[in-house]
Order: structure tokens, then sequence, then C-alpha cells
């Protein structure tokens, strides 16, 4: 899979490399630059990561600063939020995003809270990198996309790169930002080749991009769904439908203005993201429109297409089924164009 | 919520102002920008723009009535918002003797038993930017029928209102009426080597000759043949390399038409009502050209020739397909319900386009008549020279031939730009094109 990149500050010298290995870019990149920066997580050290994606840097920069925590991602999350506390730049990797279930109490009420609760006299320049989404065959409690959870928390960030370039350049932004960032990493795309621009840069957090621009119907997509969604709009445009694609790339804090911009061009919305429908990412997007002087600019109801409200199965043709897939964001993104819905 | 309208502070030390005529009655629409109101003031007297697009209701301040700066003087309504009861008028300024009087009641009265146009309950469905479009442009949505599900307004329902009255809509001349016992008409026609193909139906009075369009044929008119007049003659041609007239090579146009006319020629009695559908229409037209005196009426149904601009890739496509699946994506591109357009549908129209010998000749014929994609020959002067009364039907969902093209015919043609139909009214609305005709023929 090959990707469109877009990234706010190209460097002149790019090099294609793999979404895993542009997150292993940004991470050796921050270790060398910022002595403060650690990294912390199972398994990153010696084993190299659940997906390998921390993989040789405990050999570049030793236990000091790739260090294996033990298997209690409270425990884990709790040292990290602390360790920031005290000045320290940790990124905590969880294995698998749905274990951050665990780790609510030390992300939601203290790492989310502290800045507020002591007067802006502390902060929690932390970040956790989550390895999320299906379609992976490893069912219910491995499959999750829990954006809308975490994007429900003032005092949070959360991001979802979509490019190995986005990849490498939110999570530099995640680091520079004073309070915690959460970055959702779709576990499908750890594979996906793009061009990643060489050396320091970041991604802004909170500016989304039209990776495809057209006039008929915005699709508002996240992650994997950026793909799904640029391929109905590739069959799209063979019909003369032109979508307009907007990657989200963060979730909290949103950008409106390009979503208000583009519905006004387009008349038409339709929200595509891979966690559960209902209360989900795309609610919230189909309720700023409708707040928006973009609502009178409407020509169609909004439309969400979200994950089924069901736990992700096990059989994989049922896994596939419970979140949006290319073919029906064509379907759904026609039928908008063409008033139909 | 209506927009109030107020006497504007128009000079620095001005404390009322002496309406002086109102531009807009009581009820009409009124667009924002417009001129409301004049006012005189003691220096000057000047014009006063509407605030708001709507229709104005509640007119506070008669002509000569001296209003205080900043007090309502009337309120315009939006498009379908449920009219309030009359507010009562601003005390007129101390200053002016003659208006004690509140001048402004009884206007005031007439407004509230005006009847609740638009009132909630029978609300046109509407969406927002097509609410928006029709506030603006002074449309009542309740006059408007939506094509979207459930007869939603749309936002291309209110732009194509917007469009109709920026262009006047001829009424269809009148036709002089058929002799009310029209002998049986029998075409006693033998087709000789070199002639079209040409297929008839019997029935009573003035034939209908049917002139089918590119990569088509006579077959296609079956629709509407079966909703028009039960009676009603036909005569329908094949064109050249079409149906089953011969495979011929057209140098262009002209030679195509020439054709056509030679045919005709052959089977034309008398006057007859000609029919003609895209590339068939532009044949009918150059046709009531040459020969006005044989053409009782002309109908065109999306006629080519109004215009450059044409879908050439769909063209070519229709002409190159070999199978039902490469003809299937093009026939879709033909309707404005593309859905309709099953396989079997796609495997059924390519039964008539098996030979390859004619789908050769056809691409043949789609590169001479429209090379480069472009409409290579112009037939507005023929359509403004027809003194034939002329009907024009076009679908406003053409992807084919753009409707506008429609608007090159001069005000004495009738236009019906139909809602929710592609390139082919005949086959997507065949009762709807067929009353049309029907009217047109026997009015």
């Amino acid at each position: 899979m090959n990707a469109q990149t877009h990234i706010s500050q190209p460097e002149t010298k790019t090099r294609e490399m793999s979404y895993a290995e542009a997150i292993r870019d940004a991470m050796a990149i921050a270790l060398e630059r910022d002595p403060t920066v650690i990294l912390m997580g199972e398994d990153i050290g010696t084993y190299g990561g659940a997906f390998q994606v921390t993989g040789d840097l405990v050999e570049r920069f030793g236990k000091d600063r790739v260090m294996d925590t033990p298997i209690s991602e409270l425990g884990g999350a709790g040292v990290a939020v602390g360790a920031a506390l005290t000045g320290l730049k940790p990124i905590y990797e969880f294995q698998f995003s749905d274990f951050a279930a665990l780790a609510m109490e030390q992300i939601v009420n203290q790492a989310a809270k502290l800045r507020y609760m002591l007067g802006g006299e502390a902060a929690v320049p932390v970040v956790f990198r989550m390895p999320s989404g299906s379609g992976t065959g490893a069912a219910a409690q491995h499959s999750q996309s829990f954006e809308a959870w975490f994007g429900h928390v003032p005092g949070l960030k959360v991001v979802q790169p979509s490019t190995p370039a986005d990849a490498k350049g939110l999570l530099l932004a995640a680091l520079a930002d004073p309070d915690p960032v959460i970055v959702f990493e779709h576990k499908l795309l750890y594979k996906m080749k793009g061009e990643v621009p060489e050396g320091y840069y970041t991604t802004p957090i909170g500016k989304a991009a039209v990776v495809r621009q057209g006039k008929d119907v915005t699709i508002v997509a996240s992650a994997i769904m950026v793909h799904r969604a640029l391929e109905a709009a590739a069959k799209l445009a063979k019909e003369g439908i032109e979508a307009e694609v907007i990657d989200l790339r963060s979730v909290r804090p949103i950008d409106r203005e390009t979503i208000i911009a583009s519905v006004k061009k387009t008349g038409k919305l339709l929200c595509v993201y891979e966690g559960v429908r209902t209360l989900g990412v795309g609610a919230e997007i189909s309720a700023l429109i409708a707040e928006s002087d973009a609502f009178d600019y409407l020509d169609a109801p909004i439309q969400r297409l979200g994950g089924a409200e069901a736990p992700i199965p096990y059989n994989p043709d049922l896994e596939r089924a419970a979140v949006p897939q290319a073919a029906g964001i064509e379907d759904v993104a026609r039928k908008l164009a063409r008033g139909q819905v | 919520m209506p927009t109030e309208v107020i006497m504007p502070k128009v000079d620095m030390d001005m404390a009322s102002g002496k309406l002086a005529v109102w531009h807009v009655a009581e009820g009409e629409a009124v667009k924002k920008g417009a001129a409301l109101f004049d006012i005189e003031t003691d220096k000057a007297a000047m014009e006063v723009e509407a605030p708001a697009s709507g229709i104005l209701r509640h007119i506070l301040a008669n002509p000569g009535v001296d209003v205080p700066v900043g007090s309502p003087v009337a309120y315009i309504y939006a498009e379908g918002e449920a009219i309030g009861p009359a507010p009562v008028a601003a005390p007129p300024a101390l200053a002016e003797p003659d208006a004690a009087k509140p001048a402004a009641e009884p206007e005031a009265v007439e407004a509230a038993a005006l009847p609740l146009a638009g009132a909630a309950d029978e609300a046109p469905r509407a969406t927002p930017v097509a609410r928006r479009l029709a506030r603006e442009g002074g449309i009542e949505l309740a006059a408007l029928a939506g094509t979207g599900p459930k007869g939603r307004i749309q936002r291309s329902d209110v732009e194509a209102e917007i469009e109709r009255r920026k262009t006047p809509v001829a009424a269809p001349a009148p036709v002089p009426a058929p002799a009310p016992a029209a002998p049986a008409y029998v075409m006693d026609w033998t087709p000789q080597a070199g002639d079209l193909h040409v297929t008839t139906r019997k029935g009573n009075g003035v034939p209908l000759v049917m002139v089918h369009g590119f990569a088509a044929d006579s077959a296609g008119w079956t629709p509407l043949e079966r909703a028009l007049p039960r009676d009603l003659p036909l005569i329908r041609i094949d064109l050249p390399s079409h149906g089953r007239s011969p495979l011929r090579r057209i140098a262009g146009f002209a030679d195509l038409a020439k054709a056509l006319v030679q045919t005709f020629d052959r089977i034309a009695e008398g006057p007859v009502h000609l029919l003609g559908h895209s590339l068939g229409g532009a044949l009918s037209l150059a046709l009531a050209d040459i020969r006005p005196r044989q053409i009782k009426t002309l109908s065109l149904i999306a006629p080519a020739g109004l215009g450059p601009e044409i879908d050439g890739a769909a063209l070519n496509g229709i002409a190159r397909a070999s199978t039902a699946d490469s003809l299937a994506p093009w026939l879709k591109r033909l309707t404005a319900r593309p859905e309709g357009i099953s396989h079997d549908f796609a495997k059924a129209a390519m039964l008539s386009r098996l030979d390859p010998a004619l789908r050769s000749a056809q691409q043949e014929l789609a590169e001479s008549l429209f090379p480069d994609g472009v409409q290579a020959f112009d037939l507005t002067a023929a359509l403004s020279r027809v003194t034939a009364p002329t009907l024009m039907v076009w679908g406003r969902d053409d992807h084919i031939l753009p409707w506008k093209q429609a608007l090159a015919a001069p005000g004495e043609v009738a236009l019906h730009l139909m809602r929710g139909v592609g390139h082919v009214p005949h086959m997507e609305d065949p009762e709807a094109v067929a009353a049309l005709i029907g009217r047109h023929l026997r009015p």
C-alpha cells in the first residue's frame, strides 16, 4: 500500500520507509536530540516491541533509555506519568490500545488532570503510543478503536496518523507538546510504505489534511479509513463523482475549519471511522457541522459509517463486515453525491 | 424570526425620517440589497435597501409619516416562515403633528388577516442549502417539486427554478386542428436498394416519422410507442450503419442528412409529424430545414447540434463496446438513474450490436461527426428558421448533451426540461414524453 504524504514542513530529502520504521525513526531522532526522552513499555527492549516498532533501539540507546516494564499497564503508565511530572519526556507503548483500559486511572484521572489541578505549575508531557484497530484476526480484546474514549477527555490530545510521514511527524509533535498526547497507530498500516522526510520535523496536531480535492461530497476519515475512502473516491471519479477526502489526523483538537470549508463547498458529508458508530468521532463531526454556518450549505442528511454495534469478531469475514470497507464508503458517497440519501 | 426593517440614521443629527415611498408592496418578495423604500430627511432624499431577502410584511409606516430613527417600519419574513401577529407601530415622531393618528393601524390589521402561508404543518421538505437559496432568490419552496428522496427539495431543484425564471418558457404555438375524419394512413412503399430501413405502424391521420439517435435503432422507440396514442401512424427510420439499415461510409453530417432526406422523400406522401432524438434530433432539424413544407410539427428530444459540448467518451465507448460488461458503464451514462441499467439490460442491448462491422462503422461515424469529442455541426441557425410548431424535451440530468443547449431555441419553441431524467427521456419517462408529444401533435 502506498499513500500520498501530507507534511507540514517537508525537508528536501525523503526516504521510503514503512509506517513502523517511520515511528522508529522519530523515536531515534528524539532520543538523539533530547536526553530527557525515554521509551517505556512491555517487551519494547530486547524483543523489539509487540509489533517490532521499537526494534533495535535498545541496542542503540541502552537499557536506561529504552526500558522494558512489567506486565502491568497501570503500573507502567503510572511510572511514565510520574517521570513526566519530574521533567522527563516518556513515550509509553501499549502492546494493544485495548490494554489502555487497564491504565485509565493514570491516563484520564492523572495525566489529563494534573496541569489543571496544580494550577498550571506542573505538566505531564507524556506520549502514549497505542497500536489500534481491527483487521489482524486478533478478535474482540485486541482490535478496538478507542479514539472517541480519549478524545472525550479535556487535557488529552489524540492523533491518528494515516501515513508513514505523518506517523513520524505527529509522534515528534506529540513529544514537543507540553501535555499528554495519545498516538493511535493503526496495526494494518505498520507495513505501509511511503516517502518520509529525513531528520526532524513535526506535523501539527489539530490540523486535518485534504488528501483529495473534490466538489461533490466530503468524506472525513481517519487512519486506515483514509485509504479506503481514497480507494472509493478513485472509483467514483470514473463515474464523474468528485469526492473530497479529508484525513482527520487529530481527533482532539479537531480541525473544524478544514471540515466546515469542505462541507460548504460540497454540501454533502460522510464521516468514516473505525470506532463504534454510536457516540463516535463521526457524531462529533456531524454535530459540529450542524452547529456551524456550513448547515446552510447542506444538501443532504449527514451520513456516518462506523464500526458495528458489536465486539470485533474473530471470523475474518465478520471482522471485515464489522468496520467500514471501501465498497461501503463508495456506495454511500455515491448515493449522497446523486441526491439519493 | 422575521428581520426588522428600521428607519435608518443617515445623518449625524437625524432624529427621525419621513418615509417617502415604498418600492415593495406588502406581501411581495424582496431581495436583500434591493431598494425597499425612500426616505426624506431635512437635507436629502435617499433609497434604503432591504436588509434581508424574503416577503415584506407588516408595513408600519405609510408614505408621508415621520418615523423615529431605529423604529421598525416593516418586517421581512423568510420564505415559508409562519407570519406572526402584526406588531404595534412605534409611536410616530412627536415633531410631526400629522402623524398623531396612528397611520399604521389599518395596515397592521390587514397584515394580521393574511392567511398563514407556509404554516409549519404543511412546510415543504427541503435541504438547508435549498432553503437558503430559495430565501436568497425569493422563491416559495411550496411551489417547487422536490426530486430528492420522498420529494425532498434539493439544491438542484431551487437552482433549476432560478434558471427557469431567467428563461421564459414559450407556450406551444397553436397548431391547426387536424381534419376530424382523417383517413387511415397506410404506407404504400417498396424499399429499393440503398434505401434506409423503414418500419411502420398503421393508424389514422398524419403519421409521426421517428429518427433515432447515435448507436441506437428503431427498436429504442418501443417504450414511447406504447405510450403514444394507439391510432397514431408511425414511420421509424433506421439511420445508415444502424439497426437494419445498410452499413455505409459517411463523410460527415451533411452526408448523413442527405441519406435521410433521400429515404424521406421516397416515403413521405404528404406533410408528417417529425420526431428525432439526439443525433436524430439534429437530423430532423436539418430535414425540417430542407423540406419545411413537408413538416407539420417538429418534436426534438435532447437534439444534437445546438452547442459544441458532448460526452465524446461515452459515444466512442458505446460504439466500441464489444461485450455487455464494457457497454454497461456507458449505458449508465445515458440515464439519470444508472442503477436501472442491469447486467441483463446491457446484455440485451449488446444483442443488437454483435456485428463487429456495424460497431466499426459506428466508430467511424462518431469520429466523423464528433471529432475530438466536439459536435462538429451546428443547427442553431436551422432551428431559428423552422416554421413548424416545435417542441423540445430535455432531461436536466443529461450527461451526454448538456440541457442548457436547449436555451439556443428561439422563443416560439416549447421547452420541457424534465427533472430526474437523463439523455433518453423517451425511455426513462415514456408516459410523460408521450403526453407532451401527443398534445403537441393533436392539440
